[in-house]
């Protein structure tokens, strides 16, 4: 009895710290295309809000971090090192590609190199490397 | 590192869900440690030798021994 209570206090805290990322990051993308989309969209291009939009962006964005930290140290010793050898290799993947990325415009090979297109290599290396990482572990 | 977990596990009769269960880790963390993919922290080691009540060197041994 108090075996499975420990176990779904695990899951328990992960499902909810899971809720709170989720809305966290809602919050902050929902707030970041307010930022870029709203001075133009909806307050022509008034800097008190366009200023007002960035400190909403800034303080979703502090909060999406907090739930991050949160989410990580509510799960279990595995799951908190593959996410962090993630982090690691994401790191990494993303500094070498992003070097070559913005050379290209300069050697004449790629126009229109957009800096946000960065946050798509960070996604998919991070979840490429999750994926990876826990089914080494994991898989028989 | 090599550990004797799957069978102390077994003398007891306690699934791997068991296991995880008493020490608050997922059923993957134990089955990762029992397959020698995974070595356990330090607190986890510990509270591992505290719930089969032996010292963690009788569970826990370098795989140069």
């Amino acid at each position: 009895m108090g075996d499975a209570n420990t176990e779904t206090s695990l899951q328990a805290g992960l499902k909810k710290s899971t809720l709170h990322l989720f809305l966290a990051t809602g919050a902050w993308v929902g707030s970041t295309a307010l930022m870029s989309f709203g001075p133009n969209a909806f307050w022509d291009f008034d800097t008190t809000l366009t200023f007002l939009a960035i400190a909403v962006n800034l303080i979703t964005g502090g909060f999406m971090l907090f739930s991050f930290f949160r989410h990580l140290n509510n799960m279990d010793e595995l799951q908190r090192q593959t996410h962090l050898e993630a982090m690691a290799l994401t790191l990494g993947i993303t500094m070498v590609l992003t070097v070559i990325y913005g050379a290209l415009p300069q050697a004449k090979v790629l126009v229109g190199a957009q800096p946000a297109n960065v946050l798509f290599v960070i996604g998919i290396s991070y979840i490429l490397s999750v994926i990876t990482l826990w089914l080494r572990r994991t898989s028989a | 590192m090599k550990n004797r977990l799957k069978v102390l596990r077994a003398d007891r009769d306690w699934t791997q869900a068991d296991l995880a269960d008493r020490l608050r880790v997922t059923r993957q963390t134990i089955n990762a440690i029992e397959k020698g993919k995974y070595d356990p922290s330090l607190p986890l080691a510990f509270k591992i030798a505290a719930l089969f009540g032996l010292p963690i060197e009788e569970i826990f041994s370098a795989d140069t021994d």
